[in-house]
């Protein structure tokens, strides 16, 4: 009973990088209609761009700097403000190539295929930008806070597993306040429900939609960062193995929908970990994957979600 | 000259939706453009407020030419749509759609959203609940009032009374000559003629995307078998 409790607490642990991962979709495809396959590189970018700054990744000359500045243990620091900073940028060139060049050329380029294609295209940039620099090899770090954990009766609670879920609850609580209650938030609402119309507000939504990237962006270069230090150990395809794993977690909670986002992800981070503990680690995609065509088959607008596949729905 | 228009063009394709159309609009006065289905006045709508791009042309409005101006800055500089079939946000409340209405300014609105509903009574009972509980001439009075919060010099209406009942078209028409007594000018695109006529201080009447007619509504009813012929697209 204690190991399977301690399954539960491990799950929803990991199920809270799913969930910023997961909101990071949603608020994408719930403005624009468009999944967008770069969520998973800049996760991925994050997780390594962390890795890279506490195992010496970047260079010993760069390396031997952050030890002056920071001193080794504290290294992480640096790796968290690199992470952010090219995220952030890289969210603003994404922007250009899968929003708003195609905007320009083609009207309503959410309408078409165009975003997810070079989304995806984006995706393979990174991966292999990453294969080039530092190969496909696992890279592992030393945790930079150790086993630093409690006991609540037999159930081990890892500090920063607990630290990094609080933390990815009340961004992802803050992101929904956001939009509820502030200018920003009816914009970005009201151009999820018609683009046109908030134009003529004074919406400008060219520039809002840059901040919704970056935003997302942010949202996935947090989750990257809580995951190279909670697991140690990632790769260049590490971006695959947690988004797809959070797309599932997306759509269970329904699509556009920041609340269903929440559930589901902590649902399937439990489900990963329960499905690990019961069936073992090869098969732990079945369980997920099958869980997600039950629901699309049985109820395509998943657990809170309006419809199916469409916009405005925050 | 409130709003000068000058030989503007607008074309989808090779299509030609409006052709060299020339407009004027004094401060404080209705003007309406008439037509039938596809004559342009949309177009024309959408080109005022920079929303398809002009092919040719120029627009002058408020002593500034807003030629090249965006449709957001048009906002604030005082020009704003209602489009055609209301367009409110249903996944917004009532008073965020309001709220929406208001975002190109910056200084407090909430003693003029608390005037709204004074006018409007049936809005202030729904105000926190989603907008599409709406009947359509609820619909209707708060997608003018949202234009309205964007402290507009210009209205343009484009077909307001479009699926209304008579009774609440007379309630519209009301509103809007009330709306123009307060000093508000209005651009109105009707295909409710005889309201329209009866409201505006001057009329167009397009075909085929260009004026065919201009003038006084006395003008407009005089010329009745040039505005029947636009109305049946003859010509």
């Amino acid at each position: 009973m204690d190991v399977l409790l301690q399954q539960v607490v491990n799950g929803l642990m990991l199920g809270g990088v799913y969930v910023m991962v997961a909101v990071a979709f949603t608020l994408v495809i719930g403005m624009l209609n468009f999944l967008n396959f770069t969520i998973p590189a800049l996760f991925m970018v994050a997780a390594v761009m962390m890795w890279a700054a506490m195992a010496g990744g970047f260079g010993a000359d760069i390396d031997a700097v952050l030890d002056d500045v920071l001193g080794a243990p504290n290294k992480w620091i640096a790796g968290v403000i690199i992470a952010l900073v090219v995220v952030s940028l890289a969210s603003l060139v994404i922007e250009r190539f899968t929003y708003r060049y195609m905007k320009a050329k083609y009207g309503d380029a959410t309408e078409h295929a165009l975003p997810l294609v070079s989304s995806l295209g984006f995706l393979i940039a990174f991966e292999h930008l990453v294969i080039g620099r530092w190969g496909s090899d696992p890279l592992t770090i030393d945790s930079p806070f150790g086993n630093a954990s409690f006991h609540l009766g037999a159930v081990q609670f890892s500090i920063p597993q607990v630290i990094s879920l609080a933390l990815s609850l009340a961004i992802v609580f803050g992101l929904s306040l956001m939009l509820r209650k502030t200018r920003l938030g009816r914009a970005v609402r009201s151009i999820a429900e018609r683009p046109d119309t908030a134009t003529l507000m004074g919406v400008d939504v060219g520039r809002i939609v840059p901040v919704v990237y970056v935003i997302a962006g942010l949202l996935c270069a947090i989750a990257g960062i809580l995951f190279t230090i909670n697991y140690t150990t990632v790769d260049a395809y590490i971006g695959d193995k947690v988004a797809t794993v959070a797309i599932a977690g997306m759509v269970l909670g329904g699509l556009g929908n920041v609340w269903g986002a929440i559930v589901g992800g902590l649902f399937v981070g439990l489900l990963e970990v329960l499905s690990i503990h019961f069936f073992g680690a090869s098969i732990v995609k079945v369980p997920i994957w099958g869980m997600l065509l039950l629901i699309l088959v049985m109820r395509p607008t998943g657990l809170f979600g309006h419809t199916a596949i469409g916009k405005g729905k925050f | 000259m409130l709003l000068e228009v000058a030989g503007l063009d607008v074309r989808y394709g090779r299509t030609r939706a409006v052709r060299g159309m020339d407009l004027t609009l004094d401060s404080g006065e209705i003007v309406t453009v008439l037509g039938a289905n596809g004559a342009g006045k949309t177009s024309l709508l959408k080109a005022l407020q920079g929303i398809v791009r002009l092919a040719a042309g120029r627009i002058r409005f408020d002593g500034a030419d807003v030629t090249g101006w965006s449709a957001p800055r048009r906002v604030r500089g005082g020009l704003t749509l209602v489009p055609e079939g209301r367009q409110i946000f249903v996944s917004l409340t009532v008073h965020e759609n309001l709220q929406m209405g208001a975002y190109s300014r910056s200084d407090p609105v909430d003693a003029e959203i608390e005037e709204i509903y004074d006018r409007f009574p049936n809005l202030a009972a729904r105000r926190d609940m989603s907008a599409s509980v709406l009947s359509g001439g609820e619909q209707q009075m708060l997608a003018i009032s949202r234009a309205l919060l964007s402290k507009p010099k210009l209205l343009m209406l484009d077909e307001p009374s479009l699926g209304l009942s008579p009774l609440l078209v007379i309630e519209l028409f009301d509103l809007i000559k009330a709306l123009n007594r307060d000093g508000l000018s209005i651009l109105l695109v009707e295909q409710n003629t005889h309201m329209a006529l009866q409201a505006a201080h001057r009329g167009y009447v397009l075909e085929l995307g260009a004026a065919v007619i201009s003038g006084t509504p006395e003008d407009l009813v005089n010329e009745e078998q040039k505005l029947e012929a636009a109305y049946l697209g003859g010509g």
